[in-house]
Formats: structure tokens, sequence, C-alpha cells
């Protein structure tokens, strides 16, 4: 009921306010290409935005492929030094590990590629 | 895609990426932001460029528009606030510039306009403060109600009516309003 007594206040213009709104009120702008140019830039915009995740993905495995080798056979040297019964300790509490393991992997990639294909 | 309610393409738009839709509501209001920055920067090419921009910005925050105002609404709030942006950036670097002593005669007269281009409303805008040009602006060019006004200013409503009194008051006491009318 209110905001119906303020629309209606706001509707009962003066002459002064007519006026105003004559002098304030200009003829229309011509597009002339302007939206069609914005269209285009949102459609850039996007398909850069699209292409960030996977290049920046691919630039840093790339990158990473080197230090992440020497990684991995710091870790299998390692891994020879240890004694074998330390190294079967887990599977001998857990038997299952090795699919559990697996298990969690898969799971965090078909997130991770859900995610993806949801963006 | 003419026929569309704006809600419904901003809908479209967010939902799917669908840039034809944001194509659309660009064409549908692009004369209003596009005067709204010409009246309120007084040149024409900063303010398409500053339209690009606020355009741009509205692509990016189209998720926030929630469906309560009016799409212009909401969309005039987003230019104001791309101008007010811009201005404090070029305050910043006029500021740099001063500092190191490189104003030049014509980057300090960058925006005043030739005597033969000033209009009525020109010299109505030249009067009002910043924030009275928009207000103004908003009410008599583009039609907003107080309550428009007031979420795309982030103003009390109550302040949207005393801006747009003191306006009025301004233009009154600089200009013979009547006289103006008759003649």
């Amino acid at each position: 009921m209110t905001s119906k007594i303020i629309n209606m206040a706001e509707r009962l213009k003066d002459n002064e306010d007519r006026l105003l709104e004559s002098i304030f009120t200009s003829a229309p702008i011509a597009d002339d290409g302007f939206s069609a140019m914005i269209e285009k830039k949102v459609r850039r915009q996007l398909w850069v935005r699209r292409m960030v995740l996977p290049v920046a993905t691919l630039v840093g495995a790339l990158v990473s492929f080197k230090p992440l080798a020497g990684l991995v056979t710091a870790i299998t040297s390692l891994t020879s030094l240890l004694p074998q019964e330390l190294l079967n300790a887990p599977q001998e509490l857990v038997p299952q590990l090795p699919m559990i393991v697996l298990g969690g992997m898969l799971l965090a990639t078909c997130l991770v590629g859900l995610r993806a294909l949801e963006d | 895609m003419t026929s569309h309610a704006d809600h419904e393409l901003v809908a479209k738009a967010v939902s799917s990426q669908d840039t034809a839709a944001f194509g659309e509501l660009v064409r549908r209001h692009q004369s209003h932001v596009r005067n709204f920055l010409r009246k309120l920067s007084g040149d024409v090419t900063a303010a398409d460029d500053l339209a690009q921009d606020c355009f741009m910005h509205a692509w990016d925050k189209l998720h926030t528009f929630t469906g309560r105002g009016s799409f212009i609404g909401w969309l005039l709030k987003v230019a104001y606030t791309t101008f007010l942006q811009s201005k404090r950036k070029s305050k910043r670097y006029m500021e740099i510039l001063e500092q190191v002593g490189h104003v030049t005669e014509t980057e300090s007269r960058s925006h005043t306009m030739q005597a033969d281009e000033v209009t009525d409303l020109d010299r109505f805008l030249a009067v009002l403060s910043e924030e009275e040009r928009a207000v103004m602006v908003m009410s008599y060019a583009c039609g907003l109600s107080h309550r428009e006004i007031s979420e795309a200013t982030s103003m009390p409503v109550g302040t949207v009516k005393s801006v747009i009194f003191r306006g009025k008051e301004k233009i009154r006491t600089s200009f013979d309003i009547k006289d103006h009318q008759h003649g």
C-alpha cells in the first residue's frame, strides 16, 4: 500500500518535471555495430577463459615433467634402501590397500573431469 | 529473441553462457547506457569507451542480477560504477602527471567542449555536481523511479529525493526555467 502511494506520488509530476524530462531526454543513439562489437568481445573473452585452464595444465605438465621424473627415480632408489618388512607392513595391515588407492585415484580423476565438463 | 523479456534473456545468458542473448540485451539498452555516460562525462568518445567497459563488466557480473528491479536500473548501476572507477583512475593519472610537471594544455582542456556544441542540457548539467548529474539523468533522461535510482547509486531513497530537489533548485536559481518554457 505504502509503495503504491509512493509510486503515485512519483507519477504526479508538475510542469517543471515535464520540462526537465523534455530537456534531459535525448534522441536514441544508433547502434552502428556497437552491440555486435560487444558480442564479439564477449565471445572472445569466453573462448580465452575456456582455453586458459587446459593450456596452463599442458604447459605445467611439460615444465614439471623432467623434475617429476627425477623425483620418481629418487623415490624408487630410496625405497630400495628401506627394509622389505617396512614396505610390506601397510599391505599386511590393510590387504586391500592397492585397490583403495586405485579407487581413490579413479574417483579424483572422475571428479576433476566432471568439474572440467561443467566449466 | 526480440520478444523475450530482459529477465528471460539474462537467465539464458547466465545459464548457458549464451552470447546471442547477451547481444540482444546490449542492442536493447546500448542507447540508454551510452546517453547516460555521455551526459555524465561530457565526452562522446570517452563515454563510448566507458560503455564498452560497462557491458564487459555487466557480462562478468550478470549472475548477480537477481531480477528484483529492472534490468536497465541494474545496468545503469554498473555504468555508474564504471564511470566512478575510471574517474578515480584518471584523477590518479593526472596527479602523477602534475607531480612530474607533464600536464599539457591540451590534456587539461580535454574534457571541455567547443562553445558551439554546448546545448541547454550541457548548461544545466554544468551547474550540477557529479552526484546530482547522475541522479538527475537517471530520473529525467532514463525514467528510473526513485527506488531504482537508490539501488543504482547505493543511496537511500530519501537522499535520492533530496539530491533531485537540490539539483532542481540549482537549475532554477541558475536559469529562468519559465522563460525557457515559453521561449
